[in-house]
C-alpha cells in the first residue's frame, strides 16, 4: 500500500487527537450533570429546599455536551449514515462520493454556522445577557460560545475526514 | 423565481432523501438542505433560524434526559448487574420447559425499562444467554428470535429513547407517550412470552428443562433472587413509576435513576474504572449522535414548516378520499418501510413531521398514533433482510447462523404484527393509562 505524505498523516493525526480529547473532556460533563440534578431533586423533595441554580446548570452542561461532543462523535464515525447503498460500494467509490458530499453539504454550511454562531456569542457577551427567566439569572455568553466552539471542532474533524475520503477515493484504500 | 415555496419545500425533501440515501451522515445533510433551500426562499432569516433552533434544543429540558437515560443503561450493561439480574430468573425457572425463553424475555422486559435504546440490549442478552442456551440444546431459531425480540423492547418500553424524542416533534408530553407506551410493550413481551412456551410445552425438544448442573438447591435461590435481583428492578421500577405517577419530570427521575445505578455498582464492587470510561464514552457518542440530529432535524423541520409543504402534502392526500384508517394504515406501511434502509432518529425527525398535519385533519388520536409509529419501527428493528438486531445478535453469537437468526426473526415478526392490530382495534391498549394518570 503506498503510503501518504508524513505531513498530511501528521495532520490527520493532530486533527484527530484534538477531536478524541475534546470527547474525553466534555464526556465527563455527564457527571456534575447527573450530581447537581440529583442534588436538586433531594434539596427539593426531601428538605422542601430547592435550589436557584441546578436546573440552569444542568441544562447548560447538557447543551455543551451533546454540542462539543459531536466532534468527537464524527471521528468516531458515530453520526448515523444510511447503509444500504454505501456500504456496498467500493473504498474507492465511497472516498469520491464522501469528498464531494463533505465539500458541498458539510463545509459550506458549517462555516456559515460558525459565523452567525459567532455572532449570536459576541452579541450576548458584549450585551453581558443573562436568562431572565430564571430565579439564578446566571450570565448566557459562556453557554452560547458552544456553538461557535462545536462547529470549529466539527470543521477540523471534518478536514481530517475530508483528507481520508480524498486519500480512499485516489488509491481505493481506507487509511 | 415562480417557483412556488411549497414546491421549492418539496425538491428540498427530494434533495435530503437523495443524499440520505447516497448515505452522507444524516445530521449534516439536515443542516445542508435547510440552509440552502431556506436561505434561497427565506433570506437572512435561514441564517438566525439556525443559531435559535439549535440553541432551543441546547436548552430543552426533557431532551435533556436523553444522555441520563443512555447513562443508566450504559452503567447497567458495563457493570454486569443485568448478567446476575438473569441468573436469578433463569436459576428460579429451572426445572421449567423453555425456562431460558422466559428468563431471556422477563430480562429482557425489566432491562427495556431501564434502558433506551436497542443495540446494547441485544448485544448484551446474546452474551449472557446465547451460551446457557447452546448447553441445554435449546432450538437455535427460536432462541435468536427471542434475544432479537427481547432486545428491540428497549426502544419501546418507557424511559424509550425514542418516545422521549417524538414528544416534541408531534407537541404531546414525552410523559403522555411513555404512559400509552407502557401496555403495547407488555402486550409484546407477552405475546413473545406466550409463544415461546406454548411452542416450548408443546415439543419440549425447542426447550428443555435445564440440565442438572446448572439447577441450585432452593435457599441459594432465593437468596440471588433477593440480594441479585431486587435492588435494580426496585431502582428501575422505582425510576419509571416516579415519571408516570408525574412526582419527576423524566430529567430528574432520569439523573436520579443513574446516580442510583451508580451507588447500586459500587455496593456490588462491580464497576471499574476502564468500564466506567466505557459508559461515559459510549453515554456521549450516542447522545451526540440523536441530539445534534435532533437539532439538524429542529432547523430543517422550522425551515420547511414556512414554506407550507407539508398542508400541501396533507391536502392532496385528503383529496384521494380514504377513510382515516385507510390513511392510517398506508401511513404506518410506509414508515415500516422506511424503517428498514433508514434508522428511527430520521424517520421520528422528518418523516413523522411530514404526516403530522394529515393525522391532525383526519382527527388521529396523536398519543395513539405514536404509539403505533413506535411499534412499526421496533417491528422495524427484527424484519429482515436489513434488520440490525440480527447483526448484533451475530456479532456476539457467530456460531449462529444469519439464516438461522432470520427465520427465528420472522417468527417473532409474526407476533409483531398481532400486536401492532390488537392497538390498531383496541386504542385502550394505548389511551387507557395515559388518561388514567392524567385524572
Amino acid at each position: 500500500m503506498d503510503r501518504p505524505p508524513e505531513a498530511m498523516l501528521k495532520a490527520i493525526a493532530i486533527l484527530d487527537s484534538i477531536s478524541l480529547w475534546s470527547g474525553r473532556i466534555v464526556a465527563w460533563l455527564i457527571i456534575p450533570m447527573v450530581l447537581s440534578l440529583v442534588y436538586e431533586v433531594v434539596a427539593r423533595y426531601i428538605f422542601d429546599a430547592p435550589t436557584a441554580w441546578a436546573y440552569d446548570m444542568t441544562f447548560m452542561l447538557y447543551g455543551t455536551f451533546f454540542m462539543v461532543g459531536s466532534a468527537y462523535t464524527l471521528y468516531k464515525k458515530g453520526h448515523i449514515r444510511t447503509d444500504s447503498y454505501y456500504g456496498a460500494w467500493s473504498p474507492r467509490t465511497q472516498g469520491w462520493v464522501d469528498t464531494i458530499c463533505y465539500l458541498v453539504f458539510f463545509f459550506p454550511p458549517l462555516i456559515a454556522f460558525l459565523v452567525v454562531g459567532w455572532d449570536y456569542f459576541a452579541r450576548s457577551y458584549a450585551q453581558g445577557e443573562r436568562i431572565v427567566t430564571s430565579p439564578w439569572m446566571p450570565i448566557v455568553y459562556p453557554f452560547k460560545l458552544a456553538i461557535p466552539l462545536a462547529t470549529l471542532l466539527l470543521l477540523l474533524q471534518g478536514l481530517s475526514e475530508l483528507m481520508k475520503s480524498l486519500w480512499a477515493a485516489r488509491k481505493g484504500e481506507w487509511l | 423565481m415562480a417557483l412556488k415555496p411549497e414546491y421549492l419545500g418539496l425538491l428540498s425533501l427530494v434533495i435530503l432523501f437523495g443524499a440520505i440515501f447516497i448515505g452522507f451522515p444524516i445530521a449534516f445533510t439536515l443542516i445542508a438542505v435547510a440552509l440552502g433551500v431556506g436561505y434561497f426562499a427565506l433570506g437572512d432569516i435561514a441564517l438566525h433560524l439556525m443559531t435559535l433552533q439549535f440553541f432551543s434544543v441546547m436548552r430543552d429540558p426533557t431532551l435533556a434526559s436523553v444522555p441520563f437515560f443512555l447513562f443508566m443503561g450504559y452503567l447497567l450493561e458495563q457493570s454486569g448487574l443485568m448478567e446476575r439480574l438473569f441468573r436469578g430468573v433463569q436459576l428460579m425457572l429451572a426445572s421449567l420447559n423453555g425456562s431460558l425463553y422466559l428468563a431471556v424475555l422477563i430480562t429482557a422486559t425489566i432491562f427495556a425499562a431501564a434502558t433506551g435504546i436497542v443495540g446494547s440490549s441485544v448485544t448484551l442478552l446474546g452474551v449472557m444467554a446465547a451460551p446457557a442456551m447452546k448447553r441445554s440444546g435449546y432450538d437455535v431459531r427460536m432462541s435468536a428470535g427471542t434475544i432479537a425480540a427481547g432486545g428491540t423492547l428497549g426502544i419501546l418500553i418507557p424511559p424509550s429513547v425514542m418516545l422521549i424524542v417524538m414528544g416534541p416533534v408531534v407537541g404531546v408530553p414525552a410523559t403522555d407517550l411513555f404512559a400509552a407506551a407502557i401496555f403495547p410493550g407488555l402486550l409484546l413481551s407477552g405475546l413473545y412470552i406466550l409463544y415461546t412456551l406454548v411452542r416450548s410445552y408443546l415439543n419440549p425438544k425447542l426447550g428443555p428443562p435445564l440440565p442438572m448442573e446448572d439447577r441450585r438447591p432452593f435457599a441459594y435461590v432465593v437468596k440471588e433472587v433477593v440480594l441479585g435481583m431486587l435492588p435494580v428492578v426496585v431502582v428501575i421500577l422505582a425510576t419509571l413509576g416516579v415519571i408516570l405517577a408525574g412526582i419527576a419530570t423524566p430529567t430528574d427521575a432520569g439523573a436520579v435513576g443513574a446516580f442510583a445505578v451508580f451507588l447500586l455498582t459500587l455496593v456490588y464492587r462491580k464497576l471499574t474504572w476502564a468500564k466506567m470510561k466505557i459508559a461515559v464514552m459510549s453515554t456521549l457518542e450516542v447522545s451526540c449522535m440523536i441530539l445534534l440530529l435532533v437539532a439538524a432535524s429542529n432547523y430543517f423541520g422550522a425551515v420547511f414548516s414556512r414554506l407550507g409543504s407539508a398542508t400541501l402534502i396533507a391536502e392532496t392526500l385528503l383529496t384521494l378520499n380514504f377513510s382515516p384508517t385507510v390513511m392510517l394504515l398506508i401511513m404506518l406501511a410506509i414508515i415500516f418501510v422506511l424503517g428498514w434502509p433508514l434508522e428511527w432518529v430520521p424517520i421520528v425527525l422528518i418523516v413523522v413531521p411530514i404526516f403530522l398535519p394529515l393525522v391532525n385533519k383526519l382527527g388521529i388520536d396523536l398519543v395513539w398514533f405514536c404509539t403505533l409509529v413506535a411499534v412499526c419501527l421496533q417491528t422495524a428493528w427484527l424484519s429482515p433482510p436489513v434488520a440490525l438486531s440480527a447483526y448484533f445478535l451475530k456479532g456476539v453469537v457467530p456460531d449462529w447462523d444469519l439464516k438461522d437468526i432470520y427465520a427465528g426473526m420472522m417468527q417473532f415478526m409474526v407476533l409483531q404484527i398481532v400486536g401492532l392490530l390488537l392497538i390498531l382495534v383496541f386504542p385502550q391498549i394505548a389511551l387507557w393509562l395515559p388518561a388514567y394518570l392524567r385524572e
